[in-house]
Order: structure tokens, then sequence, then C-alpha cells
């Protein structure tokens, strides 16, 4: 049934970037020459592309489902990386260069040519290095900064081991409890669960202590880090040795309250593999 | 007057529209072609093969049938092969890294007043103009 209505929707697309003229590399280079001959057809293509979405986004508000029953897709944090910008002007660059983007270059395959289909291989190798180079454009901005602050949801960031001066950056940004899931023994003495403890609720921060062994994480992990989570009135921050632990106990904690590809998905933004943990995920939300 | 093309620009709109309306309230997904594909390559995709897969397959053989019945359809693609492959790479790299497309961002993101949606639109928008001056102005490229 998904891939019944999916196909539909599809072919609906295919046909309007046929009948629209997004298939046809010099209307789409028209529109980007404002310097030259100038073609304002792309304009009414988007326009009446986006008028009945935003008739559709109002309607889907009113809903927590789609009519198949899956969670719809949640506002995205409105963070503005150096990813999103970075890749949106790579592939401006592309789209000028050769006049095809991501929809056209399908819809177009069967009559494109070689040209057509050497523009598709191109991008499917662009795709499959993405996410090598996403890695170095998420680490922090400012030179010398220490911290990271990933937020997989506007709700709960992760983070790798942070410094006690890194706490009232975190308490700026607004998370308000902070989530220690490293057990003391594997980090030097002054960066303990007591003194970590003290510093944050000098701050004013909520503080929770969650040691997780790292490959060994307990239903108690799982469970204490869900109520942590329930109990705080504003964004969690949680750390650990890489950002990883915390993600893994956040994704199993949230097993059934989130799309699964949400929970895989999301934290994948910042390279934490969770793609292994799908099938305990699935019988979690079974059970 | 207005010009045909435009007409059929903005009935193609309205279609594409009307794709990602069904894609939302149906399978209840953001409906952005470099998102649906690029989630088969890199393998981020897995558990929702078949309704990507089935996507795809409707964007590519229903326009075949299209062009087929109308006697063809063109692209008017360079010829020069370093440019296509340059291009490709760059859309491949670039909407992964962005997370969205003009279909993702653009339609999908815009429609939602989404701040990164606008913020992604105008900067490819930007570099999509800049580059075209340069390549095609300048550099006498394409």
């Amino acid at each position: 049934m998904r891939a019944l209505f999916a196909a539909l929707s599809g072919g609906i697309f295919g046909a309007g970037l046929l009948l629209s003229g997004m298939t046809d590399t010099t209307k789409v280079q028209g529109w980007l020459d404002v310097f030259g001959n100038w073609d304002p057809t792309l304009a009414f293509v988007l326009g009446g592309a986006i008028v009945p979405m935003a008739i559709t986004w109002r309607l889907a508000a009113r809903r927590q489902t789609s009519w198949l029953g899956t969670p719809l897709p949640a506002q995205p944090n409105p963070k503005l990386d150096r990813s999103l910008i970075a890749g949106s002007v790579l592939f401006g660059a592309g789209w000028a260069l050769a006049g095809l983007c991501p929809g056209p270059a399908i819809a177009s395959l069967s009559f494109g040519g070689w040209g057509g289909v050497v523009f598709l291989l191109a991008m499917l190798a662009g795709m499959l290095v993405a996410p090598a180079l996403r890695r170095p454009l998420d680490r922090p901005a400012r030179a010398g900064a220490k911290m990271d602050i990933r937020a997989i949801t506007p709700t709960y960031a992760v983070s790798p081991q942070i410094a006690l001066e890194d706490l009232p950056a975190i308490k700026a940004a607004g998370y308000t409890t902070l989530i220690n899931n490293r057990p003391d023994g594997e980090i030097p003495p002054h960066l303990h669960h007591a003194q970590m403890q003290a510093a944050a609720q000098a701050l004013g921060l909520i503080y929770v202590q969650n040691p997780v062994i790292g490959g060994a994480m307990t239903d108690a992990n799982i469970a204490a880090q869900g109520a942590a989570i329930a109990a705080s009135t504003g964004p969690v921050f949680a750390y650990c040795a890489s950002g990883n632990r915390s993600s893994v106990v956040w994704a199993l904690s949230n097993a059934g309250k989130m799309p699964t590809d949400d929970l895989i998905g999301l934290p994948a933004r910042f390279g934490y593999q969770l793609e292994g943990l799908r099938g305990q995920i699935d019988a979690m939300v079974k059970s | 007057m207005i010009p045909t093309e435009w007409l059929f620009g903005l009935a193609g709109g309205l279609m594409i529209g009307l794709a990602a309306s069904l894609y939302l309230l149906v399978n209840g997904r953001i409906m952005g072609a470099s998102g649906i594909l690029g989630g088969l390559v890199d393998g981020t995709g897995r558990g929702t093969t078949a309704e990507r897969v089935a996507f795809l397959a409707g964007c590519l053989i229903v326009p075949a049938l299209i062009a087929w019945a109308i006697g063809g359809a063109r692209t008017n693609i360079t010829g020069n092969f370093a440019v296509i492959m340059a291009a490709g790479l760059l859309v491949g790299i670039g909407t992964r890294l962005a997370n969205g497309c003009t279909s993702g961002h653009g339609v999908c993101g815009i429609s939602r007043l989404s701040p990164r949606g606008i913020i992604a639109t105008v900067c490819y928008l930007l570099a999509g103009g800049i580059v075209m001056a340069t390549a095609r102005h300048l550099w006498g490229l394409i």
C-alpha cells in the first residue's frame, strides 16, 4: 500500500517535472542566467508547487499521523549548520553547470541520452562520498572551541566529553538538564561525577549521573535516560566519550515513541552508526 | 498574453505540489528527490527501501511513457562530459550535505516556512546564479 502510493506520488512528480520544463536544462539554466536572457518559467513552477503544499502543511498540522499511520515529520531543528550552507552552495553550482537537479535527473533518464546517464552516475558517486565530507564540516565553527553540541533533536543533544568551563555555554544554549553517561573510571579525576555535578548545580542545571559501560548497556541505563529526559523541563544535554553511548541510550529509550528510521537517522547525521540497533529497537516496539 | 511556457510551468508546478502533498499526507514523508535516492545509496534508508524504489520507479516510468506518447522529449544537456561529471558530483555531494534539494528544501521546506529550507534555497539559487554568470558569460563554458 505504501509502495503503491509512493509510486503514484513519484509518477505525478515526474510528470509534473516534464510538463513544467524542469527536465529541460536550457529552461533551468535560463532561470539561473540572471545576467543573460533570463527565463522566469521556474518561478511559476516553484510557485505552483509551493502553494498547494503550503495548504497541505496546514492540513497536516491538525494530524498526528499520515493516512497510513506514519508519524508526520516534525519541524526540523532550525539550527543552520555549515553542512546546510556549504552543501546548498555546491548543489547550486552543479545545478547551474548541467541544468539538472536530482528529481529531473531521474525523470529525464529515459530520454536524456548518455549525458543524463553520466550525470546520474556522477550524482550517485557524490551521494556516496558525501557522508565522509560531512564530519569535518560538523566540527565546531569557532577555532579552538572544544565543545561540540550535536543536537539530535531540538530537545536532546549529545557531545563528546565536556570540560567544566563548557557548562556556562551549555546553560546559555538553553539546556536545563545535563546527563553524564561516563563511568568515573574512564575519566580524569578533575572531570569526575562529583566535580561535574557540583559545577552543573552551581549554574542551576539539573545533573543526572547515568554511567553506561561501552558495549554493556543495561535496561536500567535505558530507563534512567528516558526518565531524566521525561523529567526535564527543557532541552537535555548528554555526554560520554564520543557522544555515541548518549545517542544509543537515547534511541533505545525512545523506541516506539519515534519512528525507528528517525532514531537511527538523526544520530547518523553526526556520524553515530546505530543501524545495528534496528532489530533491538523493533523488538522493543513490539514487546 | 502570458507565454504558454509559463502556464506549462504553473501546471507542472501544481502537479509537483500535488505529488508532495500525497507523499506527506498518505505516506507521512517529505518528498525530497535527493533524500529518497540518497537513502538508498548510502544505506540510511534501509527499512523503507520498497517505498523509495516505488517512488523513483514512478518518477522514471511515467515521464518515459509521456515522452514516448508525445513523440520524444529533450533535456538539451551539454555535450561536454567533463562538465556533466563535475556537475553530477557537485549535485550529489551538495544535496546530501544540505539534506535536500529543490524538492525537499525548495518545495517542501519553503511551503512550511522552515528556516533551513528557506536558507538552503537562497544559497543554491545565489550559487547557481553566480556560477551561471561566471561559467557562461566570463568563461564561455556552458
